[in-house]
Parts: C-alpha cells; sequence; structure tokens
C-alpha cells in the first residue's frame, strides 16, 4: 500500500493506495499517528485508489479519530468505491466519519 | 598443485619480461657494439691501409729518382762507355733497394758498330755483379721494360716478373726513356732502368698483423697477385684467374674495385673459404697497383662476442636468481593463500574453529588473514546470537500457537453438541488463518427451551485479536446469563470492551437467542455480516437489518433487537467475511453473489452438508491461496419438535 502527504492549507490530505489490511494497516497506524502528534488536526483521507479495506483498516482509522477527539480534529473521508463503503455501513462505523465524493468538498468542510 | 597458479603466472609474467628486456638490451648492445666496432675499424683500417701504401709509395719514389736522373743526365751529357758503366754501377750500389740496373741504348745507338749496349749491374749474392745484356737470344729492345716506355715516351713501371737469372726473385722494373739531341732534334736513345725485388713488398705485407688471420694483398694493374700470404699465387695467378679458377664471384667483384683505384672499404664474403671479410682498398699512386688489407670480420666482432656472451651469461644467471627470487616470493604468497583458502573451506563448512595460519607478517596476506580472523569471530557471535534469536523466534512461535490453541479451545467443538436434542441442528467451523485471528462463535443454552448462539469478528490478527475475542465471547456468555434482551445484551459487553480500549480494537457480532417451542428468533447485530434466512422451501434471503454497531468503539451505542421465527426446516447461515472476502491469487474476492449462488440450492441439506459444501467452493475458488483472514460459518436448523 501506498500512502501520499498533500497538505492543504490546515488541511493534511493522505491519499491511499493499494489494499489496506492486517498485513499493511501497521503502516498506515504509524503514518497516522505520527502526522497526528506532529499536530495535524483536520484530515482527510482519500479512498479513490484504495482498492479494499479490512477490519484491522478500520480500527486505524477509529484510533485516528479517537486520537483527533481530543484534540478537535476530525477524520474526514472521501471518494469511497461502493464495496469499501460497505464494509463502514456493515460495521456501523457510517456514522462516526463524514463521507464525501469530491475530495474537494471534503477539504472544503473544515473550512 | 592448488597454489601453482599464482606462482605459476608470477614466474611466467615477470621472466617473460625480464627475458624481453635483456634480449633486447643483447640485441640493442650487440649491434650498437658492432657499429662503433665498424666504425673504428673503418678509420683503423684506413690508416693502417694508408700507412702501407706510404710506405711503398716511399721506396717507389726513391727508387723512381735513381733511373730518372740518370737519364736526365743522360739527355744533356755525353758519356764515355767507362762513365757509363760507372754510372750503372753507383745506381746498385749506391741504392740498397734497387736490385739492378742498366742504361739500354738503341740498336747501334751508343756504338754504330754494335748492335746492342746495355751495360747491366746487379746484386747477386751480396756482391756486384757486371754484364752486358743484349745477344741474339735476348734482343732486349724488343722486351716489354723497353718498349713501352719507348712508345709512351714517358717512365713506366713495368709488370712484374721472374728475373730467372737472378735466382727466381720477383722484380718489377721502372724503364725511364732517355733522348739525344741530334742536329736540333730530340731523338729517342734508350731506356735507363732501375730492377726492384719484389721481396721487401711481400716482406713488407707480411710483417703486418693484421688480427689472427688478416692479411694484406697487393695486385698490378692488370690485377696480377704480387703479394699474397699464399705464395703459390704470386705471380701465377691475377685475381680474375684465380676467381675464375675458385668460382668465386665476389673475389671478381673485388678484383674489379682493386684495378678502378679508388680506395674503397667494403664487406667481401669469399665464397671459396665461406669466411667474412671487410677490406680496405687503396691503390699505389705511383705505379698505379693495388693494396687491399683483408680484416677477419669473426675476429673484428671476436671482442663484441665475447662481450655479449658475457653480458649473456650475466643475464641468464640473472633471470635464474630472478626466477627463484620469484618462486621464493610467489610461493610465499600462495602458501598462506592456500592455507587460507582451506581454512576458508572449514569456516564454510561450520567448523568456525578452523585453525587460520599465524599472522607473520603486516603485509596484504597479514591484512587478509587478519580479515580471516575477524570474520571467523564475527561469524561465531553472529551464530551464537542467531541461535539465541532462532529460540527466541522458535518461542514466541510456540507461544502463538498455544495461544492459538487455546483460543480455539474457548469455541465449541463436539459435534454434535446436544445430542438428546431434536429440536435442532448446529453445526459451526472455524478455518484459521495462517496468523492468529479474532474470529469467534459459539452456542449455549440459556435455558431448557431457549439456546443462544452469536458470531463475531475482531478487528486485526494475532494476540490482541485472540486476547480480545476471548474477553468477547466471556462477556456475552456471562452477560446472557442476566436474562436480558439481545440488544440489552449487546448494550451492556459493548460498554464493557469500550474500557480502556485505547487501540480501538473492536468487535463485530451477531447475537441470537432461539425459543425451541415456538422458533421464535430474537437478534440483534453489532455491526456484523446480516446472517442469511434459508427457508425450506428454496427461499434465500437475509435477515432484517438491525441498529447497531461494532462492540468496544463507542460507549452507550444503542443497539435494536428484532424477530423472526423460524418454521420447521428452515436454516439461518451466520458467517465471518472471512467467507465472502476470500481471494483468489488475483485478488478478486469469493463475493455475496457466489455465496448467495452457492447457497441457493442447499435449503434441503443439513447444517453440515451446507458448511462443507460452502467451504470445498470457496477451496476450489481460491485455488490454494493462502487465507488471509479467519473464515467462520455457523448454521443452525431449526426441526421444530423433532427431525423427521
Amino acid at each position: 500500500m501506498e500512502i501520499k502527504e498533500n497538505k492543504k492549507d490546515a488541511v493534511l490530505l493522505l491519499e491511499l493506495k493499494g489494499r489496506l489490511d492486517a498485513s499493511t494497516s501497521p503502516k498506515f497506524q504509524k503514518k497516522i499517528l505520527s502526522v497526528i502528534e506532529g499536530g495535524e488536526k483536520n484530515l482527510v483521507i482519500d479512498f479513490s485508489d484504495l482498492d479494499y479495506i479490512s477490519s484491522a483498516g478500520l480500527r486505524v482509522l477509529l484510533l485516528g479519530a479517537k486520537k483527533l477527539q481530543s484534540v478537535d480534529g476530525k477524520i474526514v473521508l472521501a471518494c469511497l468505491a461502493d464495496h469499501v463503503k460497505e464494509v463502514f455501513d456493515i460495521a456501523g462505523f457510517s456514522v462516526i466519519f463524514p463521507f464525501y465524493d469530491a475530495t474537494e468538498d471534503a477539504i472544503k468542510s473544515f473550512e | 598443485m592448488k597454489n601453482s597458479s599464482i606462482a605459476y603466472k608470477m614466474i611466467l609474467y615477470i621472466l617473460s619480461c625480464a627475458l624481453l628486456i635483456l634480449i633486447l638490451i643483447m640485441w640493442y648492445n650487440y649491434s650498437s657494439s658492432r657499429q662503433t666496432m665498424f666504425r673504428e675499424l673503418k678509420s683503423n683500417a684506413g690508416n693502417l691501409t694508408s700507412s702501407i701504401v706510404n710506405r711503398i709509395e716511399t721506396v717507389l719514389q726513391a727508387v723512381q729518382k735513381v733511373p730518372l736522373n740518370v737519364a736526365y743526365e743522360l739527355n744533356n751529357f755525353e758519356f764515355t762507355k767507362e762513365e757509363l758503366i760507372v754510372l750503372v754501377k753507383g745506381m746498385v750500389a749506391n741504392n740498397s733497394e734497387i736490385y739492378g740496373a742498366t742504361i739500354a741504348f738503341e740498336p747501334y745507338g751508343f756504338d754504330p758498330k754494335q748492335l746492342y749496349f746495355s751495360p747491366y749491374y746487379c746484386m747477386k749474392d751480396d756482391t756486384l755483379s757486371f754484364t752486358y745484356i743484349g745477344c741474339e737470344d735476348y734482343e732486349y729492345f724488343y722486351s716489354d721494360w723497353y718498349q713501352i716506355p719507348k712508345i709512351l715516351g714517358r717512365p713506366i713501371w713495368s709488370e712484374p716478373y721472374f728475373d730467372v737469372g737472378a735466382g727466381n726473385i720477383v722484380m718489377s722494373t721502372y724503364s725511364v726513356p732517355f733522348y739525344r739531341t741530334v742536329n736540333g732534334e730530340r731523338k729517342f736513345a734508350g731506356i735507363v732502368t732501375a730492377d726492384i725485388s719484389l721481396s721487401w713488398l711481400q716482406e713488407l705485407i707480411a710483417s703486418m698483423k693484421i688480427y689472427e688471420t688478416g692479411y694484406g694483398v697487393v695486385i698490378t694493374k692488370n690485377a696480377t697477385i704480387v703479394s699474397h700470404p699464399d705464395d703459390t699465387l704470386i705471380m701465377n695467378h691475377s685475381v680474375f684467374s684465380l676467381a675464375e679458377q675458385i668460382g668465386d664471384t665476389n673475389l671478381h667483384n673485388v678484383g674489379k674495385a682493386m684495378i678502378k683505384g679508388e680506395a674503397v672499404f667494403v664487406p667481401y664474403k669469399s665464397i671459396y673459404t665461406g669466411k667474412k671479410f671487410w677490406q680496405y682498398i687503396m691503390p699505389i699512386p705511383s705505379n698505379g697497383w693495388s693494396v687491399a688489407v683483408l680484416f677477419p670480420e669473426k675476429e673484428l666482432l671476436a671482442d663484441v662476442r665475447k662481450l655479449t656472451k658475457k653480458l649473456l651469461i650475466i643475464g641468464f644467471v640473472g633471470i635464474i636468481l630472478l626466477f627463484l627470487m620469484v618462486n621464493l616470493i610467489s610461493h610465499s604468497i600462495a602458501k598462506p593463500l592456500t592455507s587460507l583458502a582451506k581454512a576458508a573451506q572449514k569456516i564454510a563448512k561450520g567448523d568456525l574453529n578452523a585453525k587460520l595460519p599465524p599472522i607473520k607478517s603486516s603485509d596484504e596476506i597479514g591484512q587478509l588473514t587478519d580479515s580471516f580472523v575477524y570474520l571467523e569471530n564475527e561469524l561465531k557471535k553472529y551464530i551464537i546470537n542467531l541461535k539465541e534469536t532462532t529460540a527466541a523466534k522458535e518461542r514466541i512461535e510456540s507461544e502463538l500457537k498455544i495461544a492459538h490453541d487455546i483460543q480455539m479451545g474457548i469455541l465449541p467443538k463436539i459435534f454434535p453438541p446436544f445430542p438428546d436434542r431434536p429440536e435442532f441442528d448446529i453445526f459451526a467451523i472455524i478455518e484459521p488463518a495462517k496468523e492468529v485471528g479474532g474470529d469467534l462463535y459459539d452456542f449455549f443454552f440459556v435455558d431448557d427451551n431457549n439456546i443462544c448462539f452469536t458470531i463475531g469478528d475482531v478487528s486485526g490478527k494475532g494476540i490482541p485479536a485472540s486476547l480480545f475475542m476471548a474477553v468477547t465471547k466471556t462477556l456475552i456468555k456471562a452477560t446472557t446469563a442476566m436474562g436480558m434482551t439481545p440488544d440489552q445484551v449487546l448494550y451492556k459487553v459493548n460498554n464493557e470492551l469500550c474500557q480502556e480500549n485505547e487501540n480501538m480494537m473492536f468487535s463485530t457480532l451477531f447475537y441470537a437467542i432461539l425459543n425451541l417451542i415456538t422458533g421464535e428468533v430474537l437478534y440483534a447485530n453489532a455491526g456484523h455480516n446480516i446472517p442469511y434466512y434459508i427457508s425450506r422451501d428454496g427461499e434465500l434471503r437475509f435477515l432484517e437489518k438491525t441498529q447497531g454497531m461494532a462492540l468496544g468503539v463507542i460507549e452507550n451505542v444503542r443497539f435494536e433487537t428484532k424477530k423472526t421465527t423460524l418454521r420447521k426446516n428452515d436454516s439461518l447461515f451466520l458467517y465471518t467475511d472471512g467467507v465472502n472476502e476470500a481471494m483468489d491469487i488475483n485478488y478478486n474476492e469469493f463475493s455475496m453473489e457466489r455465496l448467495t449462488k452457492t447457497l441457493k440450492p442447499l435449503y434441503n441439506e443439513s447444517p453440515i452438508e451446507i458448511i462443507n459444501k460452502v467451504i470445498e467452493e470457496i477451496n476450489t475458488f481460491a485455488a490454494g491461496v493462502d487465507q488471509s483472514d479467519d473464515i467462520t460459518i455457523l448454521v443452525l436448523k431449526y426441526f421444530k419438535g423433532s427431525r423427521d
């Protein structure tokens, strides 16, 4: 899995590419925790190129969201493929994260 | 020999280089000394030859003067017979070089009554002897020595000849014509001669020391040999006749060069003897004869050759020394290398205590040996380390295996679990992935008529997932015992799991209780895949969704209990996402579509049959690709009163 980092004003855009499963989520966890520790509060995660997410990936997102909660930040998800969104729906996590169909909208949501 | 390659190469390269250098030096030395030698030879030979020529010339000129003076006097003065005899006597007596002399008059030229008048003195056995030459047998005025100068009107040296009367001495005669003026007319009157023996010439030439076998040769204008170390040739041969006789064209060319009257320095190889010479040819000005001095090339070059030979010997001794040195050095390099190589092979085979050759010097070999010692020690350390690490890893792996076994052990594994209950059949399977996963299922009687069954999936893998799973399972069972509705159970378990869940582990869970009398199923769902309802008449559908979220994420989340009623022979199919997300080699998922299609014809089958069939389909689909997630299925079939 590849993670591309892009800073847009007060928002940090993380673009994921590949599969976010039990074997790749430690890398994603390391990344997300380090940017949060680095002071980032507003995270947009672009799922355009993400093919798959497992429960391990969901856990990292929840962990990120929880960490940001304490500093008044949040994670916004963008461009989820249907089968990826479904994973959130089944687990009942759709209520935890805001979803956007376009990355720009996700970024604008912080304004 | 293994170590011969370095030694062999060094010896080969160094020695061939040295040999090449030696040969070049030899060649250069030989050719340059040869050149120097020839340069010196040429000037020395020139000096030598011209000194010989000068000496001959001096003699000849001294001799020439005598008849010239006499002729001068005869030209200008009248002499009596007695006076003439005294004059002739004086010529011989006063000049040691002159062997004989005469004043030969024209027929009847001195005395009209006398046909011949030619008083002759010569030295015979160191005493002067007198005679008149001219008789019927020897009409001297027809001789060459008389005729040629008379005709030419100038003095001339005769060709050499044997003077039989004087004792086989080779002679040459200088003839000077003299004249009388009669009635104002200058008229030829006769010839004054001086004979010289050529033995002094031969002695002179013979006295020259020209190396061992060098020699001098004198020839006349007509190429007649007058001086030669081989006496038999003298006067008997001209250079040309000799050349012809022995078939030596080179000699013929030498003859040509000699009678040309030029001074030259030329090589000459005798075809007859095969000997090579360098010869200096120089003319004698007085009589136009020619002197050739022959220098034998072999002797000329003897010094050069000797020097070259000595150099060669020194060179070869040097090369042998070099060979020994190179051999020594290369073996001193190769030997430790060979023992190093042997030690390295031992090390490679695992003998880390292989003895390395002692470090004797700090040169490259010493450094290499040092590196090997270092390598061996590091390898030892590494192996020890590796052994420890491997042991640790094996311990962890075994502990993981134990954890896995414990995890699996807490799931009910005996089927049929309730052989004395004919109202239902239940079968479950968990196909664990390689790594310890977090799937769970469970079923147990709440009371005599109600059976609780559940399936869940903990996020992630490994020990944390399996611990979380164990905790969840335990909480579910404990909480169920409190006699609450499914949504209440999940609410309570969720809040318990949310405590101290720093890592945001979570578990999806489907929870249901079946009343075995009525077939009524109360269920609640915490973010888990909704089970299939397999109707006895072949209808296949999902249970109705309920509100909820995976357990352990957010406290006080509300769950919802829904109800469905199983008819006799209806089944519920509970599964984890390991089923629909099972993948083939191209990351294609087994998918809900394939699962639905697989389940559709199985409505008449028993739970174990249904599960086996689904597993079989998944295995066919995955085609040997390693499972990435646990695959867990639980099927419950309701028979109401009894199975028939």
